[in-house]
């Protein structure tokens, strides 16, 4: 037992090895007098391009830097990024989101940046909100990339052939559904309704509770919902799907929560409810002409459903050793109009008011689309809830797997409620 | 002449065994890029997950000790483990007999002399060297999908078939068709064997006015039972560990409902998404097991249906 614990250090490197294989073309030593900074992110092709143009830009800026820029999908990011901090071989610029950084910093894997306020990062015209996004416990860890918020995209072109009537902001949960009943009716195409089944997907779920004025997660990090409000949850979809408003489960089951797999890409609906700063990734994927618009309504009284939310951060590792460099290179993309303009809005609405002022006349008509919908809506949304708990990732397979099984008709939404609830709980009892 | 060569032979002997030990010594400088391999990659990460079994880790902290605690929620409160469990088992149990049936079927197929047997035999064992790769599973994602090719195929003569691979009903089934195409390895082996069956066996019992199917099940299958114990072995090992396909054609999700979650990709999920190390650690070694007893039996039941030709 005790020699376990003096071997331990060896031991993780040796458990470390396994996944530091995969790394290994990462740790090369830096070269002799050039600054080596390592960065990683996830992202569609699109932001790797964009991401590599501004790391270009840097160094032909800061002439003794080099930046190193690896990329990922979304799921397997981070695995990778676990194990590289695991064998204390993390990057030094980290592409952070808001449900890890918690996870992250309190582990010590991240290096509180305020000291490097704001003599190196200058990012007091984010406004308080959008920075203390970034903090934890009270102290910086994350520079707020920019700002989004979920948005529901359709396809208005589509819509116009059809003959049916664009949606609203300001429809009700109801009427979204009926609207989505008059698109399968009207489409000739097979399969196709107007929106997907949402009963699995969690950002609509969380605007749906905080509208009632209940949470997907409570301050304390435990489940906001009970089986009640789940039973009228699971309820409401699984009406809509016998009624044929919305695809059945197994075209719905073809989901997996990425953009390529989405209803709206496989062309079964007219609209999904996503990021709003993703919608130049379902553009890129779709032949017609696409458009955004807020998630359903509480209707009269209800409170926002939706809020801003920083769609991505960067952190510095805590071991780096190049930290200073490397807050440079995340305060230059935060604040430099030239890395503002090659960025655009694809990574989320620049939060520092005068690089969204200076990049705004040099956007795209879709990033400008992006930029427009998250103006509407500042004055509609409420506060950011606080960072989820630890289990949150797990619960949101948890809620695709049981709507899975209404919709299959293995379970009522009675029950699959009860077992929802029973489940989460123990996800987060086990942390 | 004879004494002097034993006398030589014995200074040899004596010389040799000094020269042995520098030969061994040699062989092993000769081994050590794989034996470096072999310990720092193979046989170091095997014990430390072994260790790590024991723990809590979740990669970014330092494991700490927890007992058996890991193994004790595996036997007792956990639902996903037997639900992964069963998926794993029931894959085990279609995909590895109709595999091998197959394989053994294009085999005896193929052992009745036909020109270009080796273009035949290439052709039908590449399904199996592109097996577990990842293009295949996309493919088969797109034949099995709802409008896929399979669909369009049935729909030629009325049916109109579910989307298979979204469907809890027949997702698992997509995954044992997958697997049953790649027959080739076990087939080359079964070709073998069977041209190892002396003719004049087939002859005899020809002559004595025995037909095909007693031929096959009285001369070719007991004959083969070697080689087909082999096959059993390695494709039940094989499909135990099964994950990519079930990994790509899910996404990693294992859904519909977890019914391709192979005990494999829970496994995965509980290492790498939830970051539970400790404990997926600890379920690997569970599999470990349960594969050891799986060949085990087969070994011990082996001398009751296994004819050595001796």
């Amino acid at each position: 037992m005790a020699r376990l614990i003096t071997n331990r250090r060896q031991v993780l490197k040796l458990g470390a090895a396994l996944g530091g294989l995969a790394a290994s073309g990462l740790s090369m030593p830096a070269l002799a007098q050039d600054k080596r900074v390592r960065m990683f992110w996830w992202g569609s092709k699109e932001r790797a391009d964009r991401t590599n143009k501004v790391n270009k830009l840097y160094e032909a800026a800061h002439p003794g830097t080099a930046i190193n820029g690896e990329t990922l999908g979304w799921p397997d990011y981070w695995p990778r990024l676990a194990t590289q901090t695991a064998g204390r071989n993390a990057p030094d610029v980290i592409q952070m989101d808001y449900r890890y950084i918690v996870e992250y910093a309190r582990r010590g894997a991240l290096l509180p940046l305020d000291e490097y306020l704001p003599s190196v990062l200058k990012i007091e015209d984010f406004g308080k909100p959008a920075i203390d996004c970034g903090r934890v416990e009270g102290k910086l860890y994350g520079v707020n990339l920019g700002n989004n918020s979920t948005a529901i995209v359709y396809d208005a072109e589509t819509l116009q052939q059809i003959g049916v009537e664009e949606p609203s902001w300001e429809w009700s949960w109801a009427q979204w559904g009926d609207w989505s009943l008059k698109v399968a009716q009207a489409s000739k195409r097979d399969g196709f309704w107007g929106i997907g089944d949402c009963g699995g997907i969690e950002p609509a779920l969380d605007c749906w509770l905080r509208q009632k004025g209940k949470a997907l997660y409570t301050a304390e990090g435990r489940p906001g919902f009970d089986v009640e409000v789940m039973t009228e949850w699971f309820g409401f979809w699984h009406e809509l799907r016998q009624k044929k408003a919305i695809p059945p489960a197994d075209i719905q089951a073809l989901d997996k929560q990425s953009p390529e797999t989405s209803m709206l890409a496989l062309l079964h609906s007219a609209a999904i409810i996503t990021n709003s700063n993703q919608l130049v990734a379902h553009q890129v994927l779709s032949k017609t002409k696409l458009k955004m618009t807020m998630q359903p309504s509480g209707g009269p009284g209800a409170k926002p459903g939706q809020y801003l939310k920083p769609s991505m951060l960067f952190s510095i590792a805590a071991r780096s050793q190049v930290a200073e460099e490397a807050v440079r290179v995340a305060n230059y993309y935060v604040t430099d109009v030239e890395a503002g303009k090659v960025l655009g809005v694809e990574r989320g609405v620049p939060a520092s008011k005068t690089l969204r002022e200076a990049v705004a006349p040099t956007l795209d008509e879709l990033s400008r689309a992006m930029l427009d919908y998250v103006s509407f809506i500042t004055d509609k949304v409420g506060d950011l809830p606080p960072s989820p708990p630890k289990g949150a990732g797990e619960i949101n397979f948890l809620l695709k797997r049981v709507n899975e099984q209404v919709g299959f008709d293995q379970a009522a939404p009675a029950d699959a409620a009860k077992q929802f609830v029973d489940e989460a709980n123990s996800i987060l009892d086990r942390g | 002449m004879t004494v002097a060569v034993q006398a030589s032979g014995r200074v040899e002997r004596a010389r040799g065994r000094r020269r042995i030990g520098s030969r061994t010594l040699s062989g092993y400088m000769f081994l050590t890029p794989w034996l470096i391999g072999f310990i720092g990659l193979t046989a170091g990460p095997i014990l430390v997950s072994l260790y790590l079994s024991f723990t809590d880790f979740d990669l970014l902290q330092s494991p700490n000790w927890v007992g058996a605690a890991n193994y004790v929620r595996i036997a007792t409160a956990d639902p996903k483990f037997l639900s992964s469990m069963k998926v794993t088992f029931l894959f085990v149990l279609f995909a590895v007999p109709l595999k091998l049936a197959f394989a053994l079927g294009v085999a005896m197929l193929l052992n009745k002399g036909i020109a270009g047997l080796p273009v035949y035999r290439a052709l039908f064992y590449l399904p199996s060297l592109l097996g577990a790769s990842v293009a295949i599973a996309v493919l088969w994602r797109q034949l099995f999908a709802g409008s896929g090719l399979i669909n369009q195929a049935l729909a030629l003569v009325g049916i109109q078939g579910p989307s298979w691979i979204s469907n809890p009903n027949y997702a698992l089934s997509t995954l044992v068709v997958l697997s049953i195409w790649q027959f080739g390895s076990p087939m080359i082996i079964f070709l073998a064997g069977l041209r190892q069956i002396p003719r004049d066996l087939y002859e005899a019992a020809a002559i004595d006015g025995a037909r095909p199917w007693h031929r096959f099940w009285r001369i070719t299958l007991p004959l083969l039972t070697p080689v087909v114990f082999f096959n059993a072995v390695i494709q039940t090992i094989e499909a135990f560990k099964a994950f990519t396909p079930a990994f790509i054609i899910s996404e990693g999700t294992g859904g519909p409902i977890d019914s391709t979650l192979f005990y494999t990709l829970y496994l995965y999920q509980e290492a790498f998404s939830n970051f539970r190390m400790g404990y997926a650690s600890a379920l690997a070694w569970v599999l470990v097991v349960i594969i050891a007893l799986f060949t085990a039996f087969s070994f011990l039941s082996a001398r009751y249906w296994v004819h050595y030709d001796e």
